[in-house]
């Protein structure tokens, strides 16, 4: 071998190492940009909580250290650190805390999420207490000295007053070396959405950002909202899984972005499935290229109330303070200027009374507006035909349950209670406030549900089939068992009434099918099912 | 090497081997080099949530540690906020802030540095030193400051 | 004879060689003695390439012992650190560990080649009792290197090995306690194979290779003819520079590229951190023992000891014991090279039987 092809054999040898070393330096890149999640960390004033509690409750301090709080040296006593004029404070080796963080103590950073938070329907969740939700749970089935259904039942999703034990004067009783308050067991551990804080604020950021890992990746997933959102009276969990939404969601699942830091936008950050979080809070992208930015006020983009009896279209009210609220298109929206009087709930004395406000009107924006905003992240996968045609499906079948059912049987109620036979004092008391209570509660609510997200099941079968065979094979019966507990005079009277409403086109079929209806229907079956 | 008659081919053989050598080796030094040392020089930083705006009065100076133990002085004046090194320029003692006298001082060998952290008295103003800028950021949507210090942990 | 360098050169190199006064002309017409044509064949880099490794496991060696911490408390999570954290750490590791195999693979086929040319023959047998040195060296840097990493393996493969010498009769337990530093392996032992691995092994085999070599040069390289090859009847010589240099830098860059191939595809990983009171199912040496460790299964503990301590010191000594063999029994050249070629098969029987067994 001459020593020239040797010189170039041990050329073409360097090349190769040089280029087997490039793969070890690209190696070693990979490898550093794979660890992105740095050490926590931990500040002297969060120090000597740490060194206690990761002994104390290890999994606890684990849960931070993994947090983006830990990265930015956030930690214990940035939100847990209290005033010692603070209700629910005690001194803790030196330092003023409460376990009870707030949303107002969430508030200090931030700021624009408890904004929107704090007007909107989630934190005024906890304000069901006069409902009749909470006379079942708490008369009904409860008894006097042990709400526990309530507690443990209704107030763990909608949250309820946080309370204190007190001694006769009223002032709050202490216990240990500590002197730590004494909380009413009965209202803590609440995580529910609409807790009502002793200090004043309204709602539980933790709720849907659980502690105190604060994962994005849990607040975006639907089972997230699921904990509340779910079961007989509003099945929006259950709904999402039947759609194509939740099914695309859940087969794709791993590219969908979820422990994405900071923004997680619709159209660009992912596409394959909206959820939950998606529609009614997050950022989309529109059609000029810029992202609309979310909003924890979760009604921003809601034009039907689905909740009560009878569905409205929702207008929205905003005060020149901030305060918004919800007007049924079936009340006239006031102007922009105008000076009224609202209710608001607030608590007082840890009990929620109503409180009369005073306010100018800054803006309304109508219940179309509020659509225009759902259906912007709509545009992102569908075209404007398909999502204006499938509201008219919609607002059909609400307007169906409205007409049909809802409408009707709420007259028949008031109906009932005017002439005496039902008290507003007793609202389980009969048969039939059961079954009308649970056909706009359940059923009802089931239907217009599963329309509103795409569940054919629940819309029907679940929904509109239930409200039809309770409307005519229970309530209606019931009805005139109510009158009839009133006389014989009251009995013929909703008799009748219930004739007449039945004789109406949309309920002729109760009166059997004509000749001609019936051979049609045989001669139907009999070519499709050869019987 | 210096034979008498070199060719190209030859020439270019010595020149390819001399460079393909030089590179491949000098890579091999250079990770070699990376490898002994432990700091990665210019790294970015890491974040530290250092309070919210709302917190800082005017003309006020609130301190916050870095990840190496020092003390980072954030003043806050009419324009914003701005984050200064403790670490004195002329020999590096810790400096603080008088706020009777609204300037930083640095007790070792008595120098003086303005509001602005440029030094106005003793060696340090000699030698026309001010103390070091940190990088900060304050979040537009919750008002909270965030300085910028230099990780210690990772290689 | 292609001309040196002149000696006398400008001023300025006089000056700087005054600085040192030593016979500099000596070393460049020792540095230009021409190289024997027979080493051109490519055999014959076989005893190079050993030493290029070993000069590639004192740099990546000096450069683990920055951030190597020997004791038990530390040693593991050090070499997790440099595994997983410092920057081409895993990389240098992974040099380091396969440079270590191939230098033993290297030493032993220089060691076939040196045995089947024959070269171990009078005069040289005292290379070939250094060289026996060094392949020994180069087991116990690996021995000692390996248990420095401080896993399950490390713990209970020293464990074995010091309890295999404890069972060396007569010595046995000044050797083991000497090894250990005590009568169980702990704190005293990593700290002994540490000093072993990076002092006294590196000096030794310094001291023996410098040894080795300059007997090289001394004796000169035996010629390797095949049968039927046509020998010239003059002796040819080849330079030293560029041509031998070329050749040595060539098989330098091969093995880099080798190495930083074997690194990328099979980099070191590390098992289960070393722990006294649980052993693990399958204990193993390293594969350079596997001989050994089979041979212990088949016999008993005091047997394979006295056997595998015989068979070295054969081998060790092989060059006298032949020729004694020649002059007694008029044994034939034949002979040994079967001898050789039965020891070898052995070797790889049992290494191989060893490898496929749990």
């Amino acid at each position: 071998m001459s020593l020239t092809t040797k010189r170039i054999i041990v050329a073409s040898l360097s090349f190769f190492f040089l280029a087997a070393l490039l793969v070890v330096a690209f190696q070693e890149s990979k490898r550093l940009r794979v660890e992105e999640r740095e050490e926590p960390v931990i500040t002297a004033a969060n120090r000597g909580c740490v060194e206690c509690h990761s002994k104390d409750s290890p999994a606890l301090v684990m849960e931070w250290e993994r947090s983006g709080h830990a990265q930015y040296g956030v930690g214990c006593v940035d939100c847990h650190a209290a005033e010692s004029t603070d209700p629910d404070a005690w001194q803790h080796e030196g330092v003023w805390v409460s376990p009870l963080v707030t949303p107002k103590d969430c508030a200090q950073c931030h700021a624009r999420e408890y904004e929107e938070f704090s007007k909107s329907h989630h934190a005024k969740a906890g304000q069901i207490l006069a409902s009749l939700d909470n006379v079942l749970a708490e008369k009904v089935a409860g008894m006097p000295g042990n709400n526990a259904d309530a507690v443990n039942g209704c107030w763990q999703c909608h949250g309820t007053i946080v309370k204190f034990m007190r001694d006769k004067d009223g002032n709050i009783l202490k216990t240990g070396k500590e002197n730590k308050p004494v909380i009413d067991p009965t209202t803590w551990p609440n995580s529910g959405m609409g807790r009502m804080n002793p200090d004043g604020s309204q709602g539980s950021c933790h709720a849907c950002h659980s502690r105190h890992a604060f994962e994005a990746k849990l607040s975006r997933s639907p089972e997230n909202c699921g904990k509340c959102h779910m079961g007989p009276d509003h099945p929006q969990i259950e709904i999402y899984n039947e759609s194509k939404h939740g099914i695309a969601f859940y087969a794709n699942r791993d590219i969908m972005a979820l422990d994405k830091q900071g923004e997680w936008v619709l159209g660009r950050d992912y596409s394959a499935a909206p959820t939950c979080a998606t529609c009614h809070i997050s950022s989309y992208m529109t059609p000029q290229g810029a992202t609309v930015e979310n909003s924890h006020d979760v009604g921003e983009r809601i034009s039907w109330t689905l909740r009560p009896a009878i569905s409205t279209k929702l207008n929205l009210v905003i005060y020149e303070d901030g305060y918004k609220e919800d007007y049924p298109d079936t009340r006239a929206a006031p102007k922009v200027g105008e000076e009224i009087e609202r209710t608001e709930k607030v608590v007082e004395n840890e009990t929620l009374v109503s409180k009369k406000v005073k306010g100018k009107v800054a803006e309304v924006i109508t219940w179309e507006e509020r659509r225009k905003k759902m259906k912007g992240a709509c545009l992102n996968c569908h075209n404007d035909t398909y999502v204006d045609n499938f509201y008219k499906q919609f607002d059909d079948l609400v307007t169906l349950y409205n007409e049909k059912f809802a409408k009707p049987s709420t007259k028949m109620i008031n109906d009932l209670i005017a002439d005496g036979v039902l008290s507003k004092n007793a609202p389980f008391e009969h048969p039939v406030q059961w079954t009308y209570w649970e056909l706009w509660h359940h059923e009802g609510r089931r239907a217009r549900h599963g329309a509103s997200m795409m569940g054919p099941d629940y819309t029907h079968w679940h929904g509109m089939y239930e409200v039809s065979k309770h409307y005519y094979m229970k309530f209606l019966p019931e009805v005139v068992e109510a009158a009839a507990t009133k006389g014989i005079a009251m009995k013929q009277k909703y008799e009748r009434i219930v004739g007449q409403l039945l004789a109406q086109d949309e309920h002729i079929w109760m009166k059997g099918l004509s000749a001609k209806e019936a051979e049609e229907l045989r001669k139907m079956y009999q070519s499709r099912y050869n019987q | 090497m210096n034979d008498a008659s070199m060719d190209r081919r030859t020439w270019l053989a010595s020149a390819a081997m001399g460079i393909g050598l030089l590179l491949s080796y000098g890579t091999l030094a250079v990770q070699g080099m990376m490898y002994l040392l432990p700091q990665q020089i210019g790294r970015r930083g890491r974040k530290l949530f250092a309070g919210r705006l709302v917190d800082y009065k005017v003309g006020g100076v609130r301190t916050f540690l870095d990840l190496e133990g020092n003390d980072i002085l954030v003043k806050r004046d009419e324009e914003g906020l701005k984050a200064y090194s403790s670490v004195c320029p002329h020999l590096g003692c810790r400096v603080h802030w008088v706020d009777a006298e609204k300037h930083f001082f640095c007790p070792c060998h008595r120098g003086v540095f303005d509001e602005t952290g440029i030094a106005i008295s003793g060696p340090p103003a000699d030698g026309g030193q001010r103390l070091s800028e940190v990088p900060l950021d304050v979040d537009k949507d919750g008002g909270v400051v965030y300085i910028e210090v230099k990780d210690i942990k990772r290689s | 004879m292609p001309e040196g360098v002149a000696s006398e050169k400008k001023g300025f190199f006089n000056r700087i060689e005054a600085l040192f006064p030593f016979d500099w002309d000596l070393l460049r017409h020792a540095g230009a003695e021409p190289v024997p044509y027979h080493l051109k064949k490519w055999w014959f880099c076989l005893g190079g390439t050993p030493m290029y490794l070993f000069v590639v496991q004192v740099i990546t060696g000096i450069a683990l012992t920055f951030y190597y911490v020997p004791s038990p408390a530390e040693a593991y999570h050090s070499v997790f650190v440099i595994t997983h954290d410092i920057r081409f750490g895993w990389f240098l590791r992974s040099i380091h560990k396969w440079s270590a195999n191939l230098m033993i693979i290297s030493v032993f086929l220089h060691l076939l080649r040196v045995y089947f040319t024959g070269a171990y023959r009078h005069p040289r047998e005292l290379n070939w009792v250094f060289g026996f040195a060094l392949l020994g060296a180069t087991l116990a840097f690996g021995f000692t290197g390996y248990s420095l990493v401080y896993e399950q393996l490390s713990f209970w493969g020293a464990t074995v090995a010091t309890n295999l010498a404890d069972a060396v009769p007569f010595v046995g337990s000044y050797i083991s306690y000497f090894m250990r530093g005590g009568p169980e392996v702990g704190e005293q032992t990593l700290t002994r194979f540490f000093i072993f691995h990076i002092g006294v092994l590196p000096t030794l085999v310094f001291f023996l290779l410098a040894l080795h070599i300059v007997l090289v040069r001394l004796h000169g390289v035996t010629e390797l003819h095949f049968e039927g090859e046509v020998v010239e009847k003059e002796h040819r010589f080849f330079r030293f520079w560029p041509e031998h240099a070329t050749t040595e830098i060539l098989i330098g860059v091969l093995l880099m590229y080798l190495l930083t191939i074997l690194s990328l595809i099979w980099p070191a990983q590390l098992g289960a951190p070393a722990n006294p009171n649980v052993t693990p199912e399958h204990i193993k040496p390293e594969w350079y023992f596997y001989f050994s460790f089979r041979l212990l299964k088949l016999t008993s503990l005091k047997v394979s000891v006295v056997l595998t301590g015989a068979i070295m010191g054969i081998a060790m000594f092989w060059p006298f014991i032949e020729s004694w063999l020649k002059r007694k029994f008029g044994m034939s050249e034949r002979l040994s090279i079967f001898i050789g070629i039965f020891a070898f098969l052995g070797f790889l029987v049992l290494t191989v039987w060893e490898s496929f067994a749990h």
